[in-house]
């Protein structure tokens, strides 16, 4: 076959064919299917927009301007939502750094310690942080204790799956070398594994932290103390222009904690 | 001293890598071992190190029989055996001091370099090392900011922190140009001489083994085609060795 006939034969079995066309409508219209059934299944009534339109104009009437007088209480709260986040990642990162070595296939020191960690990795990734602060609010009490405990359990499902994944990626040979001088696991664990990995392993913890941020900041709705739990609180009381005041803090808590860390993870690339 | 006794390797698929292999490197002796490809020489040294556990054999190091150990009693016992490797495996995100350092830390079990610290007196002595292979200037710098040959030479000063009895050299100069090459046969031909060191060099190029080492070693299919002193190892003997591989 020539390469002009070879060409033409793949034009025409390709995308440009008719062939093409016909799946072309197939998948658009299974686009269109999927999205119409998740319109129904949420009860999508784009009028009621139209109509609420009146009613959100005036919740942000009422808003304006953001209620500065009150700037002194804001302080704590705010301090409350960091704490939160860091206490949560520092605990997270404190669980998932032994949890991570034991779920690392390459350093595991057992099969079933390997599949015990594991489990225990996915248990707390794949329970929602706001149902892990429900069960400690139930468990210690409202405030924001229980906010920082459910951020540090649910950030070892993210952290010692990242860790884990860092550590079986690294390069084993100066492992090996090490290993082969006499140096002892625990020696060369903290000689050989941690410089290795601990760039990777610091910008993971940032990201975390930047997340935990965002996620005290909800936490908070459900009772577990800083920003969220004024903000709900402020709602309840139809005090919208302190609520805009809140939302403002949140704004730049939010994208002073992404830019920080975004500038790290950069210098330590 | 390092004696090698009828070392035998079989891989779990049927290959046999080491056939009743022996052989002695003598203190201060510098030994080349030559071969082809998959001749075993890289299998002898794994097996040698206890990396592989060889199928049957004696790994003679000093009066201690290495083939007989393991768990503890290998790591204490393998502790005057110190590997150079290919490629020179340091450390990369740790300086070139500290790199060195780690070498001595089978002799230290404390607290201290549990947590990832080094004994002042280790470094101090790693700075001497650094400076045996003309690299002292270099102490302070990131192992990763190396080029090839420095960081070859760092991985035998990191070697020489061990206090080994026995060097073994893994095709040390194989991703090496000439005059680094040169450089690093030459290390390893004085240390032999002026440490007291048994050393074990598995190398591809001819021409260093007939310029650095005392006696070649030639492997084919596990055995010893050849063990002679430099001086009376015929040129015919080796071209032998590699034109094998090659039919």
């Amino acid at each position: 076959m020539t390469a002009d006939a070879a060409a033409t034969r793949l034009v025409e079995r390709g995308w440009g064919g008719a062939l093409s066309l016909t799946l072309r409508l197939i998948l658009l219209l299974g686009f269109v299917l999927i999205v119409l059934q998740s319109a129904l299944v949420v009860h999508a009534r784009p009028q009621d927009l139209i109509t609420g339109i009146y009613g959100m104009t005036d919740i942000i009437r009422r808003a304006m301007p953001p209620d500065f007088s009150e700037i002194n209480k804001i302080w704590w709260p705010t301090l409350e939502t960091v704490d939160i986040a860091i206490f949560g990642t520092v605990g997270g990162v404190i669980m998932a750094v032994p949890l991570a070595v034991l779920a690392a296939d390459n350093v595991t020191p057992s099969r079933a310690l390997y599949y015990a960690a594991r489990g225990l990795i996915g248990l707390a990734r794949s329970v929602p942080d706001l149902v892990w602060a429900l069960l400690f609010v139930t468990a210690v009490g409202l405030g924001p204790f229980p906010g920082a405990l459910a951020l540090a359990v649910h950030s070892v499902g993210m952290l010692g799956r990242l860790f884990a994944e860092t550590i079986e990626h690294m390069e084993m040979a100066p492992i090996d070398a090490l290993s082969l001088t006499g140096a002892r696991r625990l020696q060369v664990f903290t000689h050989g594994v941690i410089p290795s990995v601990l760039p990777s392993l610091t910008g993971i913890t940032l990201y975390r932290l930047d997340e935990n941020i965002r996620s005290s900041l909800v936490l908070g709705f459900v009772g577990a103390g800083g920003i969220g739990f004024e903000l709900l609180s402020a709602m309840n009381l139809f005090q919208y222009r302190l609520v805009s005041l809140y939302l403002i803090v949140t704004f730049v808590l939010v994208l002073a904690a992404e830019r920080l860390s975004a500038l790290v993870r950069t210098r330590l690339a | 001293m390092l004696r090698v006794c009828n070392l035998t390797m079989r891989y779990p698929n049927g290959k046999l890598a080491l056939a009743g292999f022996d052989l002695t490197v003598k203190t201060g002796e510098l030994v080349v071992v030559l071969g082809g490809n998959g001749s075993g020489k890289t299998t002898l040294l794994r097996c040698v190190t206890r990396m592989l556990d060889p199928s049957g054999g004696e790994i003679w190091l000093g009066d201690i029989n290495l083939a007989g150990l393991s768990g503890e009693r290998l790591r204490q016992a393998r502790l005057p055996l110190a590997m150079v490797w290919q490629q020179a495996n340091l450390v990369r995100r740790r300086s070139v001091l500290a790199n060195v350092a780690s070498g001595a830390l089978g002799r230290h079990g404390g607290v201290w370099t549990s947590l990832g610290g080094l004994p002042a007196e280790e470094l101090r002595a790693a700075y001497g090392y650094l400076d045996e292979v003309g690299l002292a200037a270099l102490a302070g710098q990131r192992a990763g900011t190396l080029s090839g040959g420095q960081a070859q030479r760092v991985a035998i000063a990191r070697a020489l922190a061990q206090r080994p009895q026995v060097l073994l050299a893994d095709e040390p100069v194989a991703s090496l140009d000439h005059e680094a090459a040169d450089d690093i046969m030459r290390l390893l031909r004085r240390l032999a001489g002026e440490e007291n060191l048994a050393v074990l060099c598995v190398l591809h190029q001819v021409e260093l083994a007939y310029s650095y080492a005392d006696r070649v070693v030639g492997l084919r299919d596990g055995r010893t085609v050849f063990d002679l002193p430099c001086s009376e190892l015929p040129r015919d003997a080796v071209r032998q060795l590699y034109l094998s591989e090659a039919a």
